[in-house]
């Protein structure tokens, strides 16, 4: 985020935000127009009435009656007439700010999705649905409660001031001076309320936090009676985010309370110079009572004006995060000529590859890895190894930092996403599941896919019993986040989510870490019989999978250390036959 | 999406309700914010009483008679900005007090929240997602609270309103009735526009949370959606909810305009209404011309209340259904029943039973059926089981995370129901597949919950193999991890939630499946260093590797949700051909294997 000082920062962030979105900005002069045009018709109305009182009431003996009907109905009428442009300027405003937030909301979570950041740092993710909610929302409010404010706020403050400098221009420079005085000093006093500003919204950010562990961590609290200790630190988090709260609003009085003094200070100011300049220059006391009018119609606004601040800084911190966002430029971008895979198998090259997550800690420097297309590779590794990297950068999860992921001699960047997304499945080991039942979540992978597909996918991989045994079969619902499942069998639905696509490249993450080994080997073993002839990449914790392997790369520290097939590995004596030994002890028959 | 129409009488009733039920529990800032606006609306008079004197007295005189100002200019100048200061200060104590009221209301709500679903059973939290109870705590504590920023302001300013219709009486009882007839209509107008908002508002509500929903899950699966190339469809997903709320979004904003913009145009023409009828009533010599300036004058003032009232009236829709969310959570009732029992400081390991014991979620069918299970003091259980058999769910009633539907589950005798409130977890701790870690130094997520010394916390993440990585954390023991923090590996998270488990030496450990992203070497000698520790523990662990399995003293094979066999892991490899079909599954892979090799 960018490091300007906070009270630029609001208007920057404002402007920023008009500038992104365009349809917020559409039309807006036609709209402060309608709002303008309709607080000049609701003037009428006190005039009507002032000319009514003054001439039809006060000064004849006899009223006619009349007369004040006809004056009465064209302030009426002229009310009505504002009503309709007032509303429609409201409206307007309304249209653009949801219809323009809307898109903004929605470019914000594609924009997230494109980013790495969801899942390379899964334990900011709850903040970051704020980004498409609330601080979209505060966007919001700002437009509906206090963009009307300033721009009917505009509009009368604009008028009143032109109207003074017809009256008497004198006195609309003394006005217009003690304005300008006034505005200096709200921009000082805003600054320090953008300070108090920024503290609640830590605070806030905190207890929302203690509040968001506490509900996710509720299994853990109870597992561990840690409840009242919870409460305890929830408690605390919300007493110091009322103190900043309170504070602020506090500050936010004296600030309100100023826009009251000085409407006092500038009409006792106008009716100084007024009596003593009037006397002379043949000031008449209707023209003075008629600017203290507009005096009153200029300073109603300001109050107004001082409010909105108020939400302005909330909003134009809203801004801000989402701005953060949507200026981080995304790293895997779809390429603009998109060069089209090749039919068949696919061989696999990495060429010269490094990455790293975070710059002090490298992972890869200069990789070069072949795999040969058709053929079954297991990756192995301790954890922390960068096998499970090396499939994310092969599935183009991640770009390299440098050097070249090629399929099939084309670099992965210049592959269009549905081009190898349709060629190349990849399960990662947490097994997703949306909200719904199994046989949408298996569709989730091919959306056309008929109820057959489903069926015959899950005959494949021999999943057919499993199926069989759920309360609802295809039909079940998995429950949000699949948690009406277990681990093992979300990781069975993942599965068939991927093998449904009929990939040409099938790249598992210790895709069935969660299955019990006799349904793993089965699964594993159907797999076999049918991906023959395909080339598929399969990183495993269990090394059952290795050994079925045609060859067998092994991860250390980031680097390729060995590769050839189990036999040859076994034999060579280096860090894959203490690895074998290890799991030949952790599932050999103990007799 | 239906729109359940709630009537005007119960909307304001109920809105009235929340609005007493904030009000008694803060009487003092109610109060003092309440007179605060008394003390504004009054001070709007006096200073249109101001005006009127210096007009009357100096500036009329001078200006227009000639006079001299020199006697009356500074003590009217003083006059108006005596009566701005007096603004001032009201502004400030009706605003302070407000705003104390309203913070501190929302932030005893939320603790209630929090303490409340703390106390809530877990067959209750499953079925809820998280990101909505945190929305319900979060902006629905926001929403139904709304009502106390206008409240205090609102009944101030209706003094006003009141004040008006008095003065006018006095003044003339025909116009008066006009006056009161004319405010009347307004007020109908703003109550109806209220609650029209109001079943309006719970839409925009209900489909805040549904984009909420949706955020959540996408950003939870966005591995798997960018694995499948489905960020178009999830983003098409996200913007039809979007547009809806869009959509609802300018329903409500286009008839808030009509009604504000409404009303206050009806407040003009009762103005001109009233000047009209005040103009009939001077001919038949009821009035004076100057009592229908005063009206007129008293008139324009009632702008602030009406559009406060206004704001009120709204304000009890949207609070309304923002609480209405809040008070769903406060209502639920699935307490989880405690007994008295304190746990037992004894040091040795526990004897777990359970009897007749059967379980099922809410949805589907019995998970556990009618099982019968004794594990003595200091044993280690392995429970072995094929997939979705009922393993974690049979760990997590040991552990009373959840209550058996039928029969009981007992440690030493004594029924896991009889504990106190918090008692169980001295007993008894608990490690799951999934390490959840607060946001917390490295010491205060082990230590959780339980006071431990720096040695215990060392001793313990030693024992769970994790001081190791911890020493090579940036501040060792007070790195902070969680959502802020440090990111570890899903090995040494399960590491950090081990060591959670042993600090408080329980006579009841049990993990379930909780080293599954441990290297298999590593798991190997942590859980040989459990067994060889001095910990008088029992331990039950979920497990699949044979060198765990190895391990255990016992087996518990598990399928279907019944025991099948119990017996050593001998016992059991030679007697129940599935429990070997599992357990032997690699060896037996890698024997056939090599037979194919062999034949080809």
């Amino acid at each position: 985020m960018s490091s300007e000082p906070k009270g630029s920062g609001t208007i920057y962030a404002l402007r920023r935000v008009f500038q992104e979105t365009p349809t917020l900005r559409k039309g807006i002069f036609i709209t402060i127009g309608f709002a303008g045009l309709g607080t000049l018709i609701q003037l009428v109305v006190p005039v009507v009435i002032q000319t009514v009182i003054d001439q039809d009431l006060l000064g004849a003996d006899e009223v006619d009656v009349g007369s004040v009907l006809q004056k009465g109905l064209i302030a009426l009428g002229a009310m009505f007439l504002a009503f309709l442009v007032r509303r429609q300027a409201l409206v307007r405003l309304a249209r653009a700010s949801a219809t323009g937030l809307s898109e903004l909301r929605v470019r914000t979570f594609e924009h997230l999705h494109k980013l790495s950041i969801l899942h390379t740092e899964a334990e900011r993710r709850g903040a970051l649905v704020a980004r498409v909610t609330s601080d979209i929302a505060s966007i919001q409010d700002f437009m509906d409660w206090g963009g009307v404010g300033l721009l009917i706020g505009v509009a009368q403050v604009v008028l009143a001031v032109v109207a003074m400098a017809i009256y008497r221009f004198d006195l609309a420079l003394v006005v217009i001076a003690a304005v300008v005085v006034y505005t200096v000093m709200l921009v000082w006093i805003q600054r320090i309320l953008a300070r108090a500003h920024d503290k609640v919204r830590t605070r806030v950010a905190q207890s929302l936090g203690a509040m968001g562990e506490a509900i996710s961590g509720l299994p853990v609290i109870r597992a561990y009676g840690a409840e009242e200790e919870t409460r305890v630190k929830v408690a605390d988090a919300l007493d110091a985010q009322f103190r900043s709260e309170f504070r602020t609003a506090l500050l936010g009085a004296s600030l309100f309370s100023s826009a009251e003094m000085f409407a006092g200070l500038i009409t006792a100011a106008v009716i100084g110079v007024g009596v003593v300049t009037g006397a002379t220059s043949g000031m008449t006391a209707g023209t003075l009572l008629a600017f203290l009018f507009l005096v009153n119609l200029l300073v109603q606004p300001i109050q107004t004006l001082v409010e909105t601040l108020n939400q302005a800084q909330s909003a134009g911190a809203g801004v801000r995060r989402i701005l953060a966002i949507l200026d981080t430029p995304i790293e895997i971008d779809d390429p603009d000529d998109p060069v089209l895979l090749p039919a068949g198998t696919l061989r696999i090259e990495f060429d010269d590859v490094s990455f790293h997550y975070k710059e002090d800690a490298p992972l890869f420097t200069g990789l070069d890895v072949e795999i040969a297309a058709g053929t079954r590779v297991a990756v192995v590794g301790e954890t922390g190894s960068g096998k499970s990297t090396f499939s994310k950068l092969l599935t183009r999860i991640h770009d390299p930092i440098s050097g070249r992921v090629l399929l099939g001699g084309v670099s992965l960047t210049d592959i269009a996403t549905d081009d190898l997304r349709r060629r190349l499945a990849y399960v990662p080991q947490e097994g997703f599941l949306f909200d719904t039942t199994v046989a949408d979540n298996i569709r989730y992978g091919k959306p056309d896919a008929t109820e057959a597909e489903i069926c015959a996918a899950i005959t494949d991989l021999e999943l057919d019993s499993w199926v069989a045994q759920l309360p609802a079969g295809l039909s079940t619902p998995v429950g949000e986040r699949g948690g009406q499942l277990s681990a093992g069998e979300r990781q069975l639905v993942a599965l068939a989510r991927a093998w449904i696509v009929e990939p040409d490249v099938l790249v598992l993450d210790e895709a069935t870490s969660a299955v019990d080994p006799a349904l793993e080997v089965q699964t594993r073993r159907a797999m076999e019989q049918l991906i023959a002839g395909r080339t598929s990449v399969t990183v495993a914790h269990r090394l059952s999978t290795a050994e079925a392997a045609d060859e067998i790369l092994v991860f250390d520290q980031g680097e390729l250390v060995e590769r050839g097939s189990h036999d040859e590995l076994v034999a060579a004596g280096g860090v894959y036959t203490a690895m074998y030994a290890d799991w030949v002890k952790g599932t050999q028959k103990v007799e | 999406m239906t729109t359940q129409h709630t009537s005007l009488k119960s909307m304001l009733r109920e809105g009235g309700a929340i609005a007493v039920r904030f009000a008694k529990a803060r009487t003092g800032s109610f109060v003092l914010a309440v007179v605060g606006a008394a003390l504004f609306v009054a001070a709007i008079v006096a200073s249109a009483i101001v005006i009127g004197w210096v007009t009357d007295e100096l500036i009329v005189p001078v200006l227009d008679g000639g006079e001299s100002y020199e006697d009356l200019l500074w003590p009217a100048m003083w006059a108006v900005v005596a009566v701005a200061l007096w603004k001032a200060a009201a502004v400030i104590l009706r605003r302070t007090a407000a705003s104390f009221l309203q913070f501190r209301v929302q932030a005893d709500a939320r603790h209630d929240l929090i303490e409340h679903m703390l106390k809530l059973e877990l067959a209750w939290y499953q079925r809820q997602s998280t990101g909505t109870l945190l929305a319900v705590s979060d902006t629905d504590v926001r929403q139904g609270t709304f009502i106390l920023a206008p409240l205090p302001y609102g009944i101030g300013s209706s003094l006003l309103l009141v004040g008006t219709v008095v003065l006018i009486l006095i003044l003339d009882p025909w116009l008066a009735l006009l006056a009161f007839f004319c405010l009347g209509v307004i007020v109908a107008v703003n109550m109806n526009g209220a609650w029209r908002m109001f079943n309006a508002f719970r839409d925009v509500q209900s489909l805040r949370g549904e984009v909420s929903g949706i955020a959540h899950e996408s950003f939870d699966g966005a591995l798997t959606i960018k694995a499948l190339g489905r960020i178009d469809f999830e983003t098409a997903r996200f913007q039809e909810a979007s547009e809806r709320l869009r959509d609802k979004l300018i329903y409500v904003l286009e008839m808030m305009a009509t009604y504000r913009v409404g009303v206050e145009g009806l407040l003009s023409a009762v103005t001109v209404i009233m000047v009209i009828a005040g103009a009939l009533r001077i001919n038949s010599g009821a009035v004076t011309p100057g009592d229908i300036v005063t009206i007129a004058y008293l008139l324009s003032l009632l702008f602030i209340p009406i559009r406060i009232i206004g704001f009120v009236l709204w304000s009890i829709a949207s609070s309304r259904a923002g609480w209405e969310r809040v008070q769903d959570v406060y209502d639920v009732r699935d307490l989880v029943p405690y007994g008295d029992l304190l746990a037992d400081s004894d040091d040795t390991g526990a004897h777990v039973s359970g009897s007749t014991v059967s379980f099922a979620y809410d949805e589907g069918g019995a998970v556990i059926e009618d099982l019968n299970l004794a594990i003595k003091p200091g044993r280690v259980v392995a429970i072995v089981g094929p997939t979705a058999s009922g393993k974690s769910t049979l760990t997590a009633l040991m552990a009373r995370l959840w209550d058996p539907s039928t029969g009981s589950v007992s440690i030493d005798g004594r029924d896991l129901r009889s504990f106190a409130r918090s008692a169980l977890p001295g007993e008894v701790a608990y490690v799951s597949q999934e390490s959840f870690l607060f946001d917390d130094t490295v010491t205060g997520n082990i230590a959780f919950g339980v006071l431990a010394s720096e040695g215990d916390v060392v001793a313990a993440a030693k024992l769970a193999g994790a001081h190791e990585f911890i020493q090579e954390l940036p501040e060792e023991y007070d790195t902070t991890l969680g959502e802020r923090g440090t990111s570890l590996s899903g090995g040494q998270r399960q590491r950090i939630a081990l060591a959670r488990a042993l600090v408080r030496k329980p006579r009841l450990l049990i993990l379930d499946d909780a080293t599954s992203a441990v290297d298999p070497s590593v798991e190997a000698r942590i859980l040989e260093r459990l067994r060889d520790s001095e910990m008088p523990s029992t331990i039950v662990i979920v497990a699949y590797r044979t060198s765990s399995i190895a391990l255990a003293d016992e087996v518990v094979f598990i399928d279907d949700g019944k025991i099948v066999a119990h017996g050593t892991h001998h016992e059991l490899t030679a007697g129940v051909p599935g429990y070997a079909r599992i357990v032997e599954a690699y060896a037996e892979d890698a024997a056939e294997r090599a037979e194919e090799g062999r034949g080809a």
